[in-house]
């Protein structure tokens, strides 16, 4: 077992520091630079003499290798630097930005959860008839409306004519339902869908025509079996839905105007604003490797199957 | 001393063009102001680097407006200079030496006394930059030399030459005051709010980064501008800027009753705005309107017959019946109506196609087997990046292809990254055309757009790009050096004149709107008004019952 | 790297029965709208399967021919005609330069549907050649691959098509090239599974055992029958992708004016929500009718082979 794991937590470094190298080579190709995007900006009103000062003053033009060398050195040690754009250091942007994130995307994913749960139960409960097959596409049409779109919208019926819910200056959780709701409506669809085919499965085996046999009610099987079950997939899903969240985050931060990784993470694209985006991209990557690697290592606690197994091997 | 002859010039063109603000603004006053409440204004775009040369951009611009005071004020309604934090001032005759005398007992909002020393320490940084401070130079101060504190309360600022746009420049967004905490600070550091120190009338309460900022009133403050009928401290009690970059949650905020004001309303959206009892307040800018600009070092512009049969392929009222509204009046010039030294050619803007298409026959550009004209088997095919902050730009820009289109000339518009944009942008063989606007209530202002030392929006050999082969007009050059540096005023507004002409007979922009800065507000709130080039202070501002 | 590696999966659980359902490595898109396996009730929507491939029919013939749906220009704008509500001439009304709105629709199914279609070939085909390299040769080749893919799977997918859309220049193709590059990733881990678990079948052994070569057994057996999810999740992915490109739109990526692009549709149908929310509601539900049409025929696609 600790073979196992010292040599997935190799393999995430690994991970980890290929997507430093591939984002920073990525960066480097990129038409242009974010000292020349910014300060060719017409509002400054530079001459090229001047323009040439601040290049050096920056080293814009210096040795991509040392560059490399320089940045990765600096991350080792903690220092993300400072966004150009921006103005101030990125920590202090992360720091700004990182929280309100974890907190949108987390109860957008305990949202999404407590969805596809009740799609799961509802779609399996007795005697609904036409109303069955209309719950179990909801998952389908989930994932079928842009995400953008639905911010938007649900913007302007819930806010502005219904006036339910305000987006400039709310309360500090009333301003989370609608992002929450944009960002796990979509994300919550895998999720009912793995649930459903699991439920499905379950009550094909022996065991539930037993306990039914013996009198317990179709609905008393459910509860017990999607209770007990629910966190598996919910797991499993968990690291692949992260590069979902976050790219929900980019955009619900956007049309919603909240402060996040995701906006910041546009406009640090947009602007080439390399510190920002070197420091994001290594965030979310080795957000994801410890999920997947949290998910992973969790996994066999859950499953006793698995611990078995793996216990056989390691 | 020539200045009381420069101000009646001022004064009378100010009071000919006696504007739309002026009439919003100010004329609903007549209720007594009260004190108190917080102003929720919806902002774009978060602010980029706070550095005060840095305020031209508009979201900078609104916040330094609040924060800082400047030496003089321009009156928005007359353009004349007035005293604020400098009671009075000297220019010797060649306007290469200016004194200003300082007002008593102003401080900075950390407590440190803004003296002659400030502000000397502030024009050494924005005449000559820092280098080691990454501190670039201020677009608004020509030929700087050196300052000289002659007394606690007396400054002189010495020129290496004549520089007559000084005055006016030192009632510009770009010359706010701050502490010299705030100039010691490295360039990359003054992205942080709180860390800009002015002397304003609201002081910076705390940042949410790229989201949020809120500004305090500043209770001590007593030196607002001399000849306003405000004194005292600002009537409300904060600001919050809180940005907002969909356009559709902006104005559904303030319709809905979520916001007090806004920036950035569309044309389209005015009418439902004003339907409902809202108010659009559209600030001219003053500048150099919203053109579409030529680089003459692309071969395929390079005659000005091309151009001048674009300019009259284009058609300016289908755009602004089309896209706009009363408030983008149609261009007479390459300057607005409201800036200084504007002259009306709007015989040398006609839309004109079929003398377009015979200047277009003349120089050689037959119409080829698929419509678009040819010249030596090269197509006249054109490309364009959209400019987002300029208003509806890509419909704009949308709008002139498919007129240019009816000419047998193809306009490609492009949406790029900042990246592309800047670089592609600096190179006329993949630029050939462009928009640009620039704002500021001085002549000089075409100087800063079309000299290559400045914005340099033709694109001449010797300006910031190396990609430029050969294009330099030296006429034109000519003309904007004596813009820049002429202290007669007759003389400097005959100069500006000659240069309006020249660049509409060389054909190298063609103007299309004047464009205003768009804001809506709500009902209940009044006093709010702009600075020459329509940036909003919020000091004479406040909420009424609601 | 999601879960346990595919491979340690097959290595440790013999018994494909009990955990079956985590088994594909890329749960989380294969599984919507993928196959129920054990689901043993009658299918009770097949209306919706017939209004799905209607949708679909009527999308394509958009595409193929749009000069039969509509006689309006969907480029040059009517002067005058600017931000008119739906009417009888204007079945959806008009944009801000007088075009027509359902014109413009109909002319942007060619570009969105076969931006879609090259984004997902550009997946498949790097993908499914990675898998099959990957999941076939093993070792070392397999683990280099594998490490790979975790690396393109960690870098958020926004940002990597963003930042490949900046690198190859703006336009309809290579926003279809940067959104067809982020599902390389889960194209190479579904089939990789796919053609371990096939290799490890009695029937391929077999075929190895009675001396066909690497290559034969690879073409004949291996990839026929690795293909069967693959051929669900493609079209899955061909929703996915409009939805991926329209969002690019959004954010000011994609197609540059005035291409009549769905997603740019949208996206700069949303400005004028305040005063025409018709030029945004209406190619929203288009591109959702479209995407739920893609889907639901992916799932019949799914249970057929079965």
């Amino acid at each position: 077992m600790a073979r196992y794991i010292f040599s997935r937590v190799g393999q995430a470094l690994l991970v980890l520091w290929a997507a430093f190298t591939i984002s920073f080579v990525l960066l480097q190709a990129m038409p242009g630079d974010a000292v020349l995007i910014k300060f060719q900006n017409p509002e400054y009103g530079l001459n090229a003499v001047q323009i040439a000062e601040i290049r050096a003053a920056y080293d814009a033009d210096g040795s991509v290798v040392l560059q490399y060398v320089h940045t990765i050195g600096n991350f080792l040690t903690g220092d993300f630097g400072y966004s150009l754009q921006a103005g101030v250091a990125v920590s202090a942007q992360l720091a700004a930005n990182l929280p309100s994130t974890i907190r949108l995307a987390g109860l957008a994913f305990a949202a999404a959860a407590l969805l596809a749960v009740i799609i799961a139960v509802l779609s399996n409960l007795p005697g609904l008839g036409r109303l069955r097959s209309f719950i179990q596409s909801l998952p389908s049409l989930f994932v079928s409306i842009p995400t953008f779109w639905l911010g938007i919208m649900l913007i302007q019926i819930f806010s502005f004519r219904l006036r339910l819910v305000p987006v400039i200056n709310p309360g500090e959780w009333e301003g989370l339902i609608l992002p929450v709701l944009t960002i796990a409506l979509p994300v919550s669809a895998p999720m009912a869908q793995i649930l459903l085919r699991n439920i499905d499965e379950v009550l094909t085996r022996p065991f539930v025509s037993v306990a039914r046999a013996k009198g317990a009610s179709h609905t008393f099987v459910l509860w017990r079996h999607v209770a007990k079950n629910a966190l598996l997939p919910v797991l499993t899903v968990a690291g692949v839905l992260f590069g979902e969240l976050l790219a929900g985050a980019v955009i619900t931060e956007t049309v919603f105007g909240l402060n996040g990784i995701g906006s910041l993470a546009e406009q640090a694209v947009n602007f080439q604003d390399v510190a920002v985006l070197q420091a994001i991209v290594v965030i979310s990557a080795a957000a994801f490797v410890t999920i997947n690697l949290a998910v992973d290592l969790l996994y066999p606690v859950l499953d006793p199957r698995l611990k078995a197994k793996l216990g056989g091997v390691a | 001393m020539g200045l009381s002859g420069k101000f009646k010039a001022a004064t009378v063109i100010g009071a000919v063009l006696l504007s739309l603000l002026s009439s919003a603004a100010f004329g609903e006053d007549a209720a007594k102001p009260t004190q108190g409440g917080t102003l929720i204004y919806l902002e774009q775009q978060p602010h980029t680097n706070l550095y005060p040369p840095a305020g031209g951009f508009y979201p900078n611009g609104g916040v330094l407006n609040q924060i800082t005071d400047k030496l003089t004020f321009q009156n928005p309604k007359t353009l004349e200079i007035e005293p604020w934090i400098a009671e009075s001032w000297t220019v010797n005759d060649n306007a290469s030496e200016y004194i200003f005398k300082l007002r008593k007992g102003v401080t900075f909002s950390d407590g440190s006394p803004l003296d002659a020393n400030a502000v000397a320490k502030n024009f050494d940084t924005f005449g000559l930059g820092n280098k080691e401070l990454k501190q670039p130079v201020s677009e608004v101060i020509n030929n700087y030399d050196r300052s000289e504190v002659i007394d606690p309360l007396t400054v002189k600022f010495y020129f290496k030459k004549s520089s007559p746009g000084f005055l006016q420049g030192t009632s510009v967004i770009g010359s706010g005051l701050v502490s010299l905490a705030t100039l010691a600070l490295p360039f990359e550091q003054l992205g942080d709010a709180t860390k800009i120190v002015g002397s304003g009338p609201f002081v910076v309460e705390s940042e949410t980064l790229g989201k949020e900022l809120s500004l305090k009133v500043r209770e001590d403050y007593t030196w607002g501008p001399a000849k306003i009928e405000h004194q005292g401290r600002a009537y409300l009690d904060g600001i919050k800027y809180v940005i907002t970059g969909e356009d559709s949650v902006r104005i559904g905020a303030l319709l809905s009753g979520q916001a007090d004001f806004i920036r950035q309303v569309q044309a389209y959206d005015e009418a439902q705005v004003e339907g409902q009892g809202y108010k659009i307040y559209a600030a001219p800018t003053r500048g150099v309107n919203n053109s579409v600009v030529f680089r003459p070092d692309n071969p395929l512009v390079a005659d000005v017959r091309v151009r001048q049969a674009l300019l009259h392929g284009t058609n300016a009222h289908e755009i602004i019946s089309t896209l706009f509204s009363a408030n983008y009046p149609q261009a007479k010039s390459i300057v607005a109506s409201t800036a200084q030294g504007y002259v009306d050619l709007s015989s040398k803007l006609t839309f004109d196609p079929a003398k377009a298409a015979k200047l277009l026959d003349e120089a050689g550009w037959t119409p080829g087997a698929n419509g678009i004209r040819e010249k030596d088997g090269l197509p006249l095919v054109l490309t364009a990046y959209e400019s987002p902050p300029q208003p509806q730009n890509k419909a704009t820009l949308q709008l002139v292809s498919q007129q240019w289109a009816r000419l047998g000339v193809t306009l490609n518009v492009l949406a790029g990254d900042a990246g592309s944009r800047t670089v592609d942008d600096l190179d006329p063989a993949k630029t050939p055309v462009s928009p640009a606007m620039v704002g500021r209530a001085d002549p000089d202002v075409i100087k800063s757009q079309y000299y290559p030392k400045n914005r340099d929006v033709l694109r001449q050999k010797g300006g910031p790009s190396d990609k430029v082969k050969s294009f330099v007009d030296d006429k034109l050059n000519g003309l904007l050096e004596a813009l820049s540096s002429e202290p007669n005023r007759e003389k400097r507004l005959q100069i500006a004149s000659e240069v309006q002409t020249y660049v509409l007979d060389q054909a190298y922009a063609i103007p299309i709107f004047e464009e205003p800065q768009a804001y809506a507000g709500a009902p209940y709130l009044q006093g709010v008004d702009f600075e020459a080039v329509g940036r909003p202070r919020f000091y004479s501002t406040w909420l009424a019952e609601h | 790297m999601t879960i346990l590696d595919t491979a340690e999966r097959h290595r440790n659980i013999d018994s494909p029965n009990p955990l079956d359902w985590i088994s594909p490595a890329p749960a989380a898109e294969e599984a919507v709208g993928a196959p129920a396996k054990v689901r043993a009730k009658p299918i009770l929507i097949q209306p919706g399967l017939v209004l799905a491939y209607i949708i679909l029919a009527v999308a394509l013939l958009w595409a193929v021919a749009p000069g039969l749906f509509t006689s309006y220009d969907p480029v040059q704008g009517l002067p005058g005609q600017q931000l008119k509500a739906p009417s009888a001439l204007h079945f959806l009304g008009t944009d801000a330069l007088g075009r027509d709105l359902y014109t413009r629709l109909v002319y942007g199914a060619l570009h969105s549907l076969s931006g879609a279609v090259a984004a997902v070939a550009i997946g498949l085909l790097v993908g499914t050649a990675l898998g099959v390299i990957a999941g076939s040769v093993g070792g070392w080749i397999d683990e280099v691959i594998m490490r790979l893919v975790d690396v393109l799977l960690s870098i958020p997918v926004l940002l990597l098509s963003l930042s490949i859309i900046i690198l190859l220049g703006f336009g309809t193709v290579n926003a279809a090239i940067a959104v067809g590059f982020t599902s390389i990733a889960s194209f190479a881990r579904l089939v990789r599974s796919e053609v371990v678990s096939v290799r490890r079948s009695e029937y391929v052994e077999a075929a190895f055992g009675s001396g066909g070569t690497f290559f034969k057994v690879l073409w004949r057996h291996v990839l026929p029958n690795s293909l069967t999810s693959v051929i669900a999740f493609t079209a899955l992915q061909v929703g996915s992708a409009i939805l991926q490109l329209s969002t690019l739109g959004f954010l000011g990526y994609g197609a540059p004016p005035p291409t009549p692009e769905w997603g740019l549709l949208i996206a700069e149908g949303r400005n004028y929500i305040a005063t025409a929310w018709w030029l945004t509601a209406a190619p929203g539900v288009v591109v959702v009718l479209v995407v739920l049409a893609v889907n639901r025929v992916s799932q019949a696609i799914g249970r057929a082979q079965q």
